[in-house]
């Protein structure tokens, strides 16, 4: 594949040298002179000099040929620009840009930018994962369809250990796809199946009925 | 009408007085309070202190109801990008943009930004009065 | 002075010639080394390193052609290899290693950029990079 990354940052310097390590042609545009040979004596003559938010340099780079851009800058405007001309100019498929705050992460996308990452939003991510204090973690989001894939953990003082699927007050929508319980195999819940303390439950949810489920499945 | 003036600087400014003299309700939005000293001393409208990429502050400059926006920062991507976040995110009726760059307000007029190339058209104002 | 195999990275211009005389000077005075004449085509990057340019590699071919007809006339053993590569100068430094080459003889023209002189920035790399003696030659600047 050829990947074009703009922004010769820390995290820019390391994603390049881990997708060249993956075989990769990789392009890096950075516009400070200094940085830029600071990683073609250190990785390569991989680096472009110059603004990868600018039509002229992209042209340069060969961005119609590209398979990928990804735009790691330290600035959100600026990552959001050089996705959209790669996308709208040069009609690279798969534009993917950092965002700083993870606010813009859904302006991004509504700009059409097909991925965004947020280190915030995945530190956060991580921690509810981590931390048992909170039931409830979002595995996936499918943000065209507006559902999310969820984790919930059944703590063992619910109210809800004991009782039959079927009895609890679920949104319409939510789908119970996987039951992981101690020393058994995982196994697709029924109507029928009783909950039990420590039962790690994967599930469909629609985005907005998050709280109606997690309230119905911890009896809170 | 309501209007948004997001950019502090000469032409901010300058806009922002010109506006408010017509009787319009004027906002004037920096991330820099030096920059309201551009505006007049009997300027009518509203000096609002805060970075104009933040929902909040959009919001706290009353975004919601809006009849135009206009942003003039420095940034070509700054102005970009708040363009499209009050023309996208906020529906605001009229909306233009600041673009230095020809290649890149090309492009975003070709997506539907109302955008002007300070650039192009001094360059041609220059070539008028050259030319005759 | 030994200095083994020569290469002689060429590019189409009139140094050249000279560049190519030189290095079989000091072959025929040195322990008999080979000169490897190159021609690096620098690939933009709006193709793919592989691409086959036609009309660039018709143009190196003939430089090449040249080469070999200036080495031949002096005596001289010679081999000629095309090379296509995103920058010029890293291109010529690891045909030296690959190639065991004891020196190269890079030709450059005087040149100026905005008014001023101005050094081919192959130059630069190839002095701090290259695994063997370097020989800069320049014809005379008027």
């Amino acid at each position: 594949m050829y990947i074009m990354i703009v922004g010769g940052g820390r995290l820019g310097y390391h994603l390049t040298q881990a997708l060249l390590d993956e075989g990769h042609e990789i392009l890096l545009v950075e516009k400070d002179p200094t940085i830029c040979d600071t990683i073609n004596s250190q990785l390569g003559s991989i680096c472009l000099r110059g603004d990868g938010c600018e039509a002229a340099t992209l042209e340069q780079a060969g961005t119609s040929r590209a398979d990928m851009l990804i735009a790691v800058t330290g600035d959100d405007e600026d990552n959001l620009v050089a996705c959209q001309v790669a996308k709208h100019k040069f009609k690279v498929p798969r534009t993917i840009a950092r965002v700083r705050n993870p606010r813009n992460e859904y302006i991004f996308k509504k700009l059409g930018v097909d991925v965004t990452v947020s280190s915030t939003t995945i530190i956060l991510e991580q921690i509810e994962h981590e931390v048992p204090s909170h039931a409830l973690t979002h595995l996936l989001a499918i943000e065209d369809r507006g559902v999310e894939i969820v984790e919930i953990r059944i703590p063992d003082d619910a109210s809800t250990v004991g009782k039959e699927i079927k009895e609890l007050p679920l949104p319409a929508e939510a789908r119970l796809l996987l039951t992981i319980r101690q020393d058994e195999k995982p196994f697709v819940p029924k109507a029928e199946t009783t909950l039990a303390a420590k039962d790690q439950i994967i599930a469909a949810v629609p985005l907005e009925a998050e709280e109606t489920f997690r309230a119905a499945m911890l009896g809170s | 009408m309501k209007v948004i003036i997001m950019g502090c600087g000469r032409v901010g400014a300058q806009l922002a007085s010109l506006l408010d003299k017509d009787g319009h309700q004027v906002t004037a939005l920096d991330s820099d309070p030096y920059s309201f000293r551009r505006l007049p001393a009997d300027f009518g409208g509203e000096a609002l202190l805060g970075n104009g990429l933040d929902e909040d502050i959009l919001k706290k400059a009353g975004i919601e109801n809006a009849d135009a926006f206009v942003v003039v920062t420095q940034g070509d991507n700054r102005n970009v990008m708040a363009a499209q976040i009050a023309k996208h995110i906020f529906n605001v009726p009229k909306v233009v943009c600041r673009i230095y760059d020809p290649l890149r307000r090309d492009l975003y007029a070709m997506l539907g930004l109302e955008a002007i190339s300070p650039t192009t058209v001094f360059a041609q104002l220059l070539r008028e009065k050259l030319e005759g | 002075m030994e200095f083994g195999n020569i290469l002689v990275p060429v590019g189409g211009s009139e140094a050249d010639a000279d560049s190519i005389g030189l290095a079989c000077r000091l072959a025929k005075e040195g322990d008999g080394g080979k000169i490897v004449v190159v021609h690096v085509i620098s690939m933009g990057r709006t193709l793919p390193l592989d691409a086959e340019v036609e009309a660039e590699i018709g143009k190196a071919e003939d430089v090449l052609a040249r080469a070999e007809v200036l080495a031949r006339d002096q005596g001289c053993q010679i081999e000629t290899d095309l090379l296509q590569a995103r920058e010029v100068a890293p291109a010529i430094v690891d045909e030296a290693v690959e190639r065991q080459i004891g020196l190269i003889l890079l030709g450059v023209n005087y040149r100026t950029r905005f008014g001023e002189f101005c050094l081919s920035e192959i130059v630069p790399y190839v002095l701090q990079n290259a695994p063997c003696q370097v020989i800069i030659f320049q014809q005379r600047s008027v």
